[in-house]
């Protein structure tokens, strides 16, 4: 019940925040349209126009999932930033229920907005390019779900990071690099990359978007892969968080002006 | 009366930034607060008062000691300890300035577990009580430093903790606001049965809320009495006397060498002496002395000591823990 209350608070703190920074958020969508329409028409002029299509259709879901990975994982890391120059962050360790359930609930209100905001740019792409892709909803659900966990776990590395060293926004910049390194490689040239976080998972969501796969087309073996990376990550990221915010504490830097 | 505070040994020291040495700032504090007491908490900057109240309030982890809130170990168990603690922390920075005044109090309270509705009541009664209600739907980059302030202690009532701990709660405000938070702290006293910490420069703020205080100098506590024992143990001794003539270098050797603590003359052509009484018996002493010379007296005030002198005095002359507890 009482994480009910915390967590209702936050999602209507996000909900609060996006529309007092709706100008903000609006453009921000815009600016990745613009980008996209960039890489789109670049596929047209300069690409071969025998796959044309699949590369667009390529570019779409990696697009789509790399703005995604950023949002969900990078995002906490701007939240933190922005609580130690507010000044909050000392209010929210002052929670009996734990900072890490109000992260969590930060993470969680916010990806569900950016999940809202990615259907909707996934389908304007889809139009822009005059191309369809698979949505099977039965088959891409679970293994979004998977991945997105993973990505929390990320998320509270980052968020322990920016607890000790606040301003983290330059690794911040770095980390699109890093995730759009994670969204666009495909596993099939990097099989190493399996034991990263959501490469496992953008590309089965490839494989289905793209190259029709249902649910069945994918083995055991894939799943439990998928299972156990979230697990994996989920768990790394809390244990690391948990050791950040007690260093913060010992080493007097939390919140520190 | 329980404990509610009970802190033992307590030490922490900071790296400095760059440097190898380390800055000690509480050098081994114990302090016990009773339920329902009012604790001022003094000492010059940089004493360490801060540092105490994150300590106490668990965001700052001590290097050696034990803290128990209600009995819990904040060490073992922080987020029960938790359940019992708020605090508004020194600065502007306890609150959310793009959230309304009402949204950061229902958001502050949310994530403590508590619903709208359990909050509903107890938040109307604050924000007509803290003079908030014209504001209340206000942005709280909008509102003034006090108000602001006013919104921070607010955030920390409607948590409804046993404990709260204030930092420098009217830093940087004008006379009038400082006196309404003042103000604001008494009523919040004597409606509620809260222990409450505050550290303060605001002298006003000790005499007219606290029942006691705690000094505190380079990281140790240097005093610990209630106001009024403070107060009495400096205000007996002190007294001016103001002469109607000018005295000779003789009689201002004599007198400084006995209970006169300083010498002046005002813009008049007074004297005024003032001195130091410790027994009755000097105060005959000291008349006799001015009889015989045949020096006039104008009028005997008894300087009343404010807290600022008394604070004055224990932090820069040496005075000790001991020296208190022997009065
Ligand atoms: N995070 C920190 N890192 C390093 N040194 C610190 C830190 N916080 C405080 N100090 C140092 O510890 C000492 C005690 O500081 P503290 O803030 O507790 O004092 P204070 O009594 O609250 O002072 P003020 O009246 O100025 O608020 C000071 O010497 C200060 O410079
Ligand atoms: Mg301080």
């Amino acid at each position: 019940m009482k994480w009910l209350n915390l967590f209702k608070v936050n999602i209507k703190r996000e909900v609060i925040l996006l529309k007092r920074y709706l100008p903000n958020t609006i453009s921000m969508i815009l600016t990745f349209y613009i980008i996209f329409l960039g890489m789109f028409f670049g596929i047209q002029v300069v690409g071969d126009p025998g796959s044309a299509e699949m590369n667009t259709q390529y570019v779409i879901v990696n697009y789509i999932f790399w703005y995604l990975s950023m949002a969900v994982m990078a995002g906490i890391g701007w939240t933190v930033q922005n609580e130690v120059t507010l000044g909050t962050l000392e209010q929210i360790y002052m929670s009996p229920l734990g900072a890490w359930r109000i992260f969590l609930a930060r993470i969680i209100s916010s990806t569900v907005v950016e999940m809202i905001t990615m259907t909707i740019m996934l389908f304007v792409s889809m139009l822009t390019a005059g191309t369809w892709l698979n949505i099977d909803i039965i088959a891409i659900l679970p293994i979004l779900i998977l991945m997105i966990v993973s990505m929390l776990g990320v998320s509270f590395m980052i968020a322990g990071a920016a607890v000790i060293f606040k301003q983290i926004g330059s690794f911040l910049q770095i980390s699109q690099f890093i995730f759009a390194g994670l969204t666009f490689v495909p596993l099939s040239t990097a099989p190493f990359l399996e034991f990263a976080p959501i490469v496992k998972g953008v590309d089965m969501v490839r494989q289905i978007m793209i190259f029709d796969y249902s649910w069945t087309d994918f083995t055991v073996v894939d799943y439990s892969s998928l299972i156990l990376n979230a697990i994996l990550y989920f768990a790394l990221g809390i244990f690391v968080f948990f050791r950040c915010e007690r260093v913060a504490m010992e080493k007097g830097v939390l919140g520190q002006h | 009366m329980e404990n509610v505070i009970e802190i033992q040994n307590v030490k922490k020291s900071y790296r400095k930034k760059g440097a190898k040495e380390k800055v000690e700032a509480v050098k081994g504090v114990s302090l016990t607060v009773k339920k329902g007491e009012i604790v001022g908490l003094l000492g010059p900057n940089g004493a360490g008062k801060t540092t105490l109240i994150k300590m106490m309030c668990g965001l700052l982890i001590p290097n050696e000691g034990t803290i128990l809130i209600n009995g819990i170990n904040i060490r073992q168990k922080r987020l029960q300890a938790m359940e019992h603690i708020s605090v508004v922390l020194e600065g502007n920075r306890n609150l959310y300035w793009r959230l309304t005044v009402k949204e950061n109090l229902e958001y502050f309270a949310g994530n403590r577990g508590h619903s709208k509705k359990q909050i509903q009541e107890k938040m109307e009664h604050l924000i007509d009580r803290f003079n908030l209600r014209e504001k209340e739907n206000e942005m709280v980059n909008a509102l003034s430093r006090g108000m602001q302030q006013k919104v921070a202690v607010a955030v920390a009532l409607i948590a409804n903790t046993d404990v709260i701990f204030l930092d420098e709660p009217t830093l940087g405000l004008d006379l009038e606001t400082s006196y309404e938070i003042r103000t604001l702290l008494k009523e919040i006293v004597e409606e509620e049965q809260k222990t409450i910490i505050i550290s303060t420069h605001d002298m006003p703020v000790v005499q007219e809320v606290c029942e006691r205080v705690v000094i505190v100098n380079h990281g140790n506590i240097v005093a610990d009495d209630r106001v009024e024992n403070l107060l009495q143990l400096f205000e007996s001794k002190a007294y001016l006397f103001t002469l109607n003539a000018t005295l000779t270098k003789q009689q201002i050797s004599f007198l400084e060498t006995h209970f006169v603590t300083s010498i002046s003359q005002n813009d008049v052509g007074q004297t005024l002496l003032e001195v130091n009484i410790q027994q009755s018996e000097d105060f005959y002493r000291i008349i006799d002395l001015l009889a015989k010379e045949q020096i006039p007296i104008e009028k005997i005030d008894r300087t009343t000591v404010d807290f600022e002198e008394v604070f004055m005095k224990i932090v820069k002359g040496g005075y000790s823990h001991e020296m208190a507890k022997s009065v």
